[in-house]
């Protein structure tokens, strides 16, 4: 379990999350939304030191995770940014195993479960035909699935995205929602930032919701929908349709 | 220990390939360095020198007092700007950073410059000096470039801008003070002329172990290449890995400055050239560039004094006639090609 306690950041004097309290519950999909500039990257940024928190702590699993070392954060928790302000010209492979570099020691040797770990983050992100070439000569999907298979190459068990999906076709997010489902089988505890609302309420258990810079509401999405909080802090109107393989939702 | 920072290069049979190629490459331009020049030495009689025989002959003389520290003065200063230009572009994420570019070199010529006029001594407090002239300079355009966002025009605009500026403030100190025994001519611009074993003894020591260190940090390094946010994701301390690599990148550039003067291009082109032979990561481009470029400076060296003998042409000069017209290629090739590592 990843629990905000009364968490903080500013930054000079301007405040950007507001007491933030939020549970993340373990084996969970927990997907944060919000319109923009709420402060959904900030809130996850609390979690690689990218963003300062002011006050407030953050407890892993009852450890005060602020405390940890952050080696030990990165073991445990593993964070893809959404920012890609540089594509490193570097082997898909490469890139994969620098997942690893929290488990590494001194001597940065890879140990044949450090291989094994990096193959299969790479199959399992359809990676692997892409394995020799340099991450700046892909297309933005498969870059994407890259930074991935890195991500889950830290063998955390929780898994944090933002906006994974921002960068792909149709049938890009549909994979992707596929293998995050299955990490959730897999035992993994999932949180994301998304901004297809649609997306959200389908593959979601929880959802927080933010705006300005507070929690506004934290609950199922059955419970979101029903209580129509949705409706009201993105003021759009929804529409709900559903068959045999699920539901959809249309906003107006 | 320190085999294990080879481990990967060994991994790939072409990539160790390349690599033997190198030391075989350097041993090579080590021993012309040492045969030819103003008076060419036959290959036997020096051989027999490095041995430690016939130490009566003049070859012995000229091998050991004038050859062999220059020769070793090169090599050590391709290696240390190299070094410095691969980590100065990975920790600025800017593939036109360079000792140079950045004015390091420069802060470092300054800080020589007025601890001659101080009156220290060549040997200790020179290279001291160097070493600090070169940090804070380096800090100075890092944070300007951490204000500025990054931007990475910003941070080469300012560190022209700071190189000019030094480089004023050593021509004032040379015309204010005219006791100082230095070529200013050949100090602006580089040479490995007339070096002593006496001036190498602090600065190789420095210039080694700062390599020996940086060897450690090639994979740090590269986690850092990957942006803050991911490296910070990856549990690296951001801040403390870059500030022990940019001191090391001081250390390396300071103590060349210290007795080579002001070299330029070695820093950047090299670098560059290995990313293309090399690919960029940086476990196998740190090694490959300190390599290359002990080859490159030795290589202009011999050149600056054999092609026009018995005059010498310092090797700064000739670095800048190859360097010059590469590093315009490099600016012109960023608007189509693919992008190296920016």
């Amino acid at each position: 379990m990843l629990e905000f306690r009364h968490v903080n950041v500013s930054c000079g004097l301007v405040p950007i999350l507001n007491d933030i309290s939020a549970v993340f519950q373990t084996g969970e999909i927990t997907t944060v939304i919000g319109p923009n500039g709420c402060g959904k990257t900030t809130l996850l940024q609390c979690l690689n030191g990218s963003s300062k928190i002011s006050s407030g702590s953050i407890r892993l699993d009852g450890i005060d995770y602020l405390s940890m070392p952050l080696k030990e954060r990165a073991r445990r928790l593993s964070f893809l940014p959404q920012v890609r302000t540089i594509i490193p010209a570097l082997p898909v492979r490469t890139l994969v195993e620098h997942g690893r570099f929290p488990h590494l020691g001194f001597s940065r040797r890879k140990t044949q479960k450090d291989i094994a770990i990096v193959e299969h983050a790479m199959d399992f992100t359809h990676v692997t035909p892409y394995a020799e070439q340099c991450a700046d000569t892909l297309s933005g999907g498969i870059r994407q699935r890259a930074f991935f298979a890195m991500t889950l190459a830290q063998g955390c068990d929780y898994i944090v995205l933002d906006e994974p999906t921002t960068y792909l076709d149709l049938n890009g997010q549909r994979e992707f929602m596929d293998m995050i489902l299955q990490l959730k089988k897999q035992g993994s505890t999932i949180i994301l930032v998304l901004h297809d609302l649609g997306q959200a309420l389908r593959i979601s258990d929880t959802l927080v919701i933010m705006q300005d810079r507070k929690i506004a509401a934290t609950a199922s999405p059955k419970e979101c929908l029903r209580q129509h909080i949705i409706e009201d802090i993105f003021d759009v109107r929804i529409k709900e349709f559903s068959d045999d393989e699920g539901c959809y939702y249309f906003f107006c | 220990m320190r085999v294990s920072v080879f481990i990967p290069i060994m991994e790939t049979t072409t990539m160790s390939k390349k690599v033997l190629f190198l030391i075989l490459l350097l041993l090579l331009c080590f021993f012309a360095g040492i045969l030819l020049g103003s008076v060419p030495l036959a290959p036997i009689n020096v051989l027999r020198c490095l041995a430690g025989l016939d130490r009566d002959s003049t070859t012995y003389i000229l091998v050991n007092t004038v050859r062999l520290p220059r020769a070793a003065g090169a090599c050590l200063a391709g290696m240390g700007l190299a070094a410095a230009g691969v980590i100065l572009q990975s920790v600025m994420n800017n593939s036109l950073a360079s000792p140079n570019t950045i004015g390091v070199n420069s802060g470092a010529g300054f800080a020589v410059m007025l601890a001659l006029m101080l009156g220290g001594n060549y040997a200790t407090a020179v290279p001291a000096a160097a070493f600090m002239g070169a940090l804070s300079t380096t800090l100075v355009i890092f944070l300007l470039a951490y204000m500025a966002d990054s931007s990475r025009t910003t941070i080469i605009l300012a560190g022209i801008t700071v190189s000019s500026f030094l480089s004023a403030g050593i021509n004032t100190i040379k015309l204010l003070d005219t006791d100082i025994t230095i070529n200013l001519t050949t100090f602006m611009i580089g040479s490995l002329s007339g070096i002593t074993f006496d001036h190498l003894k602090y600065p190789a020591a420095a210039i080694v172990t700062a390599l020996l260190l940086s060897f450690f940090l090639t994979e740090p390094l590269n986690i850092l290449g990957l942006g803050d946010d991911i490296a910070r994701s990856l549990g690296l301390n951001v801040t403390s890995v870059r500030l022990i690599l940019l001191v090391l990148s001081s250390v390396l550039s300071g103590c060349v400055v210290s007795y080579a003067g002001l070299l330029s291009f070695v820093g950047l082109i090299v670098p560059h050239i290995c990313r293309r032979l090399f690919g960029n990561d940086a476990r196998y481009l740190l090694p490959c560039s300190a390599l290359l470029g002990a080859c490159f400076v030795l290589t202009c060296d011999i050149l600056g004094r054999v092609v026009f003998a018995p005059f010498e042409l310092p090797a700064g000069v000739l670095m800048s006639f190859v360097g010059g017209p590469f590093f315009l290629y490099l600016l012109f090739k960023k608007k189509g090609g693919r992008r190296v590592n920016a």
